[in-house]
């Protein structure tokens, strides 16, 4: 008994998760740090410009949609549809720059941008409407997140398929907005830029004004928002609303990697999300998480896909050891809990 | 005698589904008065709490404050009109610091562009907590700690306090002494006693019969969903409040409040 009280002391208890919530971040660097350094050990190829930029590249893609389910577990809930949303977004936009304005792949480089410009505002509008449903059924129809999101994410795939009868479709497009910006020296590329000030602009969002408070609040405790005469449903319907749009920019940036639009470029993204941020603090049970957190989360993600590809190891390895970075977040976090689920 | 009544409702009737939860409840607090709401468990205190609240809509029956009718369609309207509630063992968000708690749906932003975008003056927000519930006789932690750090006594004590910083006309307690030691208990009394001395009118809900009739000025007694009395504390004492709570005490005292 002397032991429990004296570990719930509050002093006490206050020192050692400030300790560890401060350095919450500082372990990521620094597990980034050791990956970084164990894959440059085993192929000094690994740790180079281009490494970086196709690190970075691929980050790009994943961290918008994970930066969106970062709002969304915050808050309590759940959104599996973003892998789904990437391809479908991706397929309208194109299809509307394909067919609707009858733009085809021939016209490159910055006579590309007018047509691009209205790609993107149909994939982010896609998603946002995405999210809308999402919201509705969440909200109006008061299905739980994890089924109404799985039910939206059949439906994305379905119509990305019919929209495209399955095949890429190809439209305008600059290539050299995904090129590093300077292949000697500087891995980012003008979208991977593009895509660090949108994360940072939410980060402040999530952390400094009103909207990430009652993100956080809502999934802290959900009738304690409510009686403080915050409308509970409109902040669930602006996460989901805000992370379908990101998931329709992410669909946006694929089809400017690849050119094309394509009904399966999302494909299990979802998942990669989920295990981004939770690598990077956020808990499912809500009311937990940092945008810094899933940054670094998505980072580690992709160094050790890049890392295990360039030292000969097969892809199906990176599986494992996401399974096993998972596993040792979570378990951290619950040992910060000081026990986990135990009563 | 309608004297001095400041929130009352009337009448009221609230059903979930098949159970009947109030029947035909009416009460009515006066400024400067603080009622003690008793009964067993499943009497329809909570529920009561909840319509005077906002929190729910009775099916049938009147809400009037300051002898205006009035009907809640949200807590927020409710709060508006200066009527601040602690709900049972729910009223904070644990994951969010003492201050947020604090003003938590009423957040203080920063100056120019970026306050119109809903960017939060945390320091300010700090500071003002800190005064507040000082002032209202609550003596805090420091304020940029979450709610999960704190120990329960604490967590009730930021919770209480909240409540009273913010009330204007009306305050509702559900259980405040939850959670707390005897001297906790009864600086929360004091702070109770406080806020009748400026004129607010308080309810006070509480399993606790000793502060209820250590604090209250009068007590109000549920059973199965009705008021079945409300007298002043002096026709009480301790076991006829017991006899009337459980009902083996049927000739209520007379309701001359």
């Amino acid at each position: 008994m002397k032991s429990i009280s004296s570990r719930l002391r509050p002093h006490v208890g206050r020192r050692r998760l400030r300790a560890l919530a401060s350095n919450q971040s500082a372990i990521l660097v620094g597990v980034l740090i050791v990956l970084i350094g164990v894959f440059s050990a085993l192929e000094p190829k690994f740790f180079s410009v281009a490494t970086a930029g196709n690190i970075l590249t691929d980050w790009g893609s994943v961290v918008l949609i994970a930066v969106g389910m970062t709002y969304v577990i915050i808050s309590g809930g759940i959104d599996l549809s973003v892998g789904a949303v990437v391809g479908l977004s991706s397929v309208t936009a194109a299809w509307t720059m394909a067919t609707v304005l009858g733009v085809g792949q021939d016209v490159q480089g910055s006579a590309a941008y007018g047509t691009m410009l209205v790609g993107a505002v149909v994939s982010v509008s896609v998603g946002a409407l995405v999210g809308l449903i999402n919201a509705f059924l969440i909200n109006k129809l008061h299905i739980a997140p994890f089924i109404a999101t799985l039910a939206t994410m059949g439906a994305c795939l379905g119509f990305s398929v019919i929209i495209s009868t399955g095949m890429p479709i190809g439209s305008a497009n600059d290539f050299s907005l995904i090129a590093p910006i300077d292949s000697s020296y500087v891995p980012f590329s003008w979208a991977v830029v593009a895509v660090i000030m949108v994360v940072t602009i939410l980060g402040f969002f999530l952390h400094k004004a009103r909207f990430g408070l009652y993100t956080y609040a809502v999934g802290s405790n959900a009738f304690a928002t409510r009686v403080a005469g915050i409308n509970v449903e409109r902040q669930r319907t602006k996460v989901y609303v805000l992370s379908g749009a990101l998931a329709g920019l992410a669909g946006m940036y694929v089809y400017i990697r690849l050119g094309a639009g394509s009904p399966s470029s999302g494909n299990g993204r979802e998942l990669d999300a989920i295990a981004a941020a939770v690598i990077g603090g956020v808990a499912l049970s809500g009311g937990v998480g940092t945008i810094l957190g899933t940054v670094l989360g998505t980072l580690i993600l992709f160094t050790v896909q890049s890392g295990l590809i360039m030292v000969g190891l097969a892809p199906d390895w990176k599986k494992v050891v996401v399974a096993v970075l998972i596993a040792a977040a979570v378990g951290a976090q619950s040992l910060r809990r000081g026990g986990g689920s135990q009563p | 005698m309608t004297d001095g009544v400041l929130y009352e409702v009337r009448n009221v009737t609230k059903s979930y589904g098949q159970v009947r939860a109030l029947e035909d409840a009416s009460i009515m607090l006066r400024a400067g008065e603080v009622v003690g709401l008793v009964g067993d468990n499943g009497a329809g205190k909570s529920t009561l709490i909840k319509v005077l609240s906002g929190v729910h809509r009775p099916d049938s029956g009147e809400i009037l404050l300051d002898g205006q009718q009035r009907s809640w369609n949200s807590p927020r309207e409710a709060l508006d009109a200066g009527i601040e509630t602690l709900y049972q063992d729910s009223s904070l968000a644990p994951h969010l610091t003492v201050s947020q708690n604090v003003f938590l749906g009423r957040e203080l932003t920063v100056p120019g562009f970026l306050g119109r975008m809903g960017f939060l003056n945390s320091k300010k927000m700090d500071e003002e907590a800190r005064e507040d519930l000082e002032r209202v006789g609550i003596l805090i932690p420091p304020s940029g700690r979450t709610v999960t750090q704190l120990s329960g006594g604490q967590r009730q004590a930021v919770a209480v306090g909240r409540a009273v910083a913010w009330a204007r006309t009306v305050i509702l307690l559900d259980e405040p002494t939850n959670h707390l030691g005897a001297r906790q208990s009864i600086d929360v009394l004091n702070v109770i006693a406080a806020a009748r001395e400026q004129g607010l009118a308080v309810m006070l809900i509480s399993h606790t019969l000793p502060y209820v009739l250590q604090v209250c000025d009068r007590i109000v007694v549920m059973r199965l969903g009705r008021v079945v009395a409300d007298a002043p504390r002096s026709s009480f004492d301790a076991d006829s409040l017991i006899g009337t709570i459980t009902g083996s005490i049927n000739s209520s005292p007379a309701n001359e409040a």
